[in-house]
Formats: structure tokens, sequence, C-alpha cells
């Protein structure tokens, strides 16, 4: 009794995967398993809150969709981002611009020698 | 593996390994873990699932805008705190105001933290929230044992008590709400 009454006030691990979380919303859980969950989720706001919007979901099977093309979307942004920075990064590497500037140099230079041989001849 | 990997880290750690690297599939990793939570609170607060979709793309934009620029510690209640605060802007720019009512929801400072783990350890806290229980109203009394104490769904106690499922809820939120300010108060007194 003095356990489950701890229970209410204690900050427990309100830790809780998304798998889980849409087998409950999918009321796939068996009642033992939905009990721990709702534990979990009045625990913390930010799961009490999640838990309030998930179920105004029409079809809660679709929110498994959703968060999978959220995810993927997700993934771009970050590889996108992750891309561009590469490329800046290149930018401050001194050496590769040194060995631009003497690849350009010895063209030119090429381009000179063929030039004055040409006109020698 | 990698995956399986990634899911034994702490956000604590994903978000240093980010913070050391500055590479963004970190970040990518970490708010994967939200998204339905994201998708949650947004659909709370835009009661429009479109609008939920978009908003969520919109946080992660923003998420990873903020964190090139600062550091934070405790990261997901700063998720938690920017999702609300794109929803009450969402909700600003539709209705050209928020109402009222919502705004002090959203803008709520978190409760004061009292280290309940410790004061748990204390037995007369115990005797004052078996006291506390009694003073509840009946409702919040009756919904709050069968969810703590009998650990009954909120449907089992929906089904027991006549009570819808929202009401059951807000019993158990309200009550719990209670017990905490009265044994906060109580403890002040002694």
């Amino acid at each position: 009794m003095q356990d489950n009454l701890k229970d209410i006030l204690a900050n427990l691990n309100t830790e809780i995967d998304q798998e889980t979380l849409l087998l409950y919303l999918q009321d796939k859980l068996p009642a033992s398993q939905k009990h721990d969950v709702e534990r979990k989720l009045s625990a913390s706001e930010f799961e009490h809150d999640a838990l309030e919007g998930l179920q105004q979901f029409d079809d809660k099977k679709k929110i498994a969709h959703l968060v999978e093309m959220l995810n993927r979307d997700l993934k771009k942004k970050v590889a996108r981002k992750t891309r561009r920075r590469e490329k800046l990064r290149l930018k401050d590497q001194p050496w590769l611009i040194f060995a631009v500037v003497i690849f350009l140099l010895l063209i030119v230079l090429c381009y000179m020698i063929i030039h004055r041989m040409i006109q020698a001849q | 593996m990698k995956a399986e990997q990634y899911n034994r880290m702490t956000d604590q750690q994903l978000l240093e390994n980010y913070q050391s690297s500055h590479d963004n599939e970190w970040l990518g990793i970490l708010l994967e873990r939200y998204t339905l939570l994201l998708l949650g609170v947004c659909m709370k607060y835009l009661k429009n699932e479109e609008e939920a979709r978009d908003s969520v793309q919109q946080i992660f934009l923003k998420v990873i805008q903020e964190l090139q620029k600062y550091r934070v510690e405790y990261f997901k209640s700063w998720l938690y705190m920017v999702a609300k605060n794109h929803c009450l802007m969402k909700i600003r720019d539709r209705q050209g105001k928020v109402p009222a009512e919502l705004t002090e929801r959203v803008m709520a400072a978190p409760d004061e933290e009292t280290d309940w783990q410790a004061l748990l350890q204390n037995d007369r806290v115990l005797d004052l929230m078996d006291e506390s229980l009694n003073e509840l109203s009946p409702e919040q009394k009756q919904c709050v044992t069968l969810f703590y104490l009998e650990k009954k769904s909120y449907q089992e106690i929906s089904e027991e008590t006549g009570f819808s499922m929202l009401q059951v809820k807000s019993y158990i939120q309200n009550g719990k709400r209670n017990l905490k300010l009265m044994i906060e108060k109580k403890l002040k007194q002694t």
C-alpha cells in the first residue's frame, strides 16, 4: 500500500517507446500493460499532452505512417545540412586553396611555354 | 547494429556528441525519438492533422537552427517548450490573438521542483498523503485510488465509475496536483 502511495508523487521514469505508444493508441495492449503506459504518460506533461493530441486523430493507424514520413523528411533535412557544411568546410582548408592556385599557375606557365615555343618555330 | 547502438544512448549522450562534432546526424537520431510526441502535442493545440504535420517539420528545422546557436542542457523539456510556443504562435497567426486560457496553460511556468523522491522516504509524508487523499473530492479520490493503488487502466476506471475517459484522466491529473499542493502546504505548516 505504502509503495503504491509513493507512485502517485514519485518522479518515475517516463520513457516510453514509440512502438508501445502506437500499440496503446490502437488499443492493442493488454490491460496490465495499458495501466503501465498510462502511469508513465501521466507522470510527464509532454507525454500527457501528446497522448491527448494523438487520440484526436480519426484514424489511429495513419499515425504510424505520418511518423514514418516525418522521420524520412527529417533524415533528408539532416543529410542536406551535413552536405552543405562539408562543402563549407572545404573552404576553410588553406592547403586546398594553395594547391588550386599552384595548379592554375602551372597551367598558365605551361600555356606560356607552349605559346613561346610555337612563336619561336 | 548501428541502430541498436544508438538506441542504448541517452538523449544527453546524443546531444553531447552533436555539440562536440556538430554533426547533424546525431540531432536526427535524437529528434526521431520525439516525432510521435511532437505530432501529438501539435495536434492537441492545433486540432488539424495537416497543420500538426507541417508544424512538426517546422519545429525540426527550428531545433536544428537553434542548437547551432545555443547550448541546451535538458533537451526534452526544452523541446516541449519549443513545440508549445510554436503552436501558440500558429494559433495567434490564425486567430489574431490567443485565447487567454490557452496562453495561461501554454506559458505557465513549470511547477517548482520539489524533490519528491527524497521526501517520499519520509514516513511522515506518506501519512500526510494518506490523510490528503481523503480530503480530495470524491471523484478525484476514487479515480486516483483506482489508478495508482489498484493499478487499473483508464478504460477499466471509466467502465467501473461511469465517468468518460476524459473525465477519468482529468480527475487523476487534478487529483495528483491537488495532493502535491496539500502535502506541500502541510509540510510548510509543520
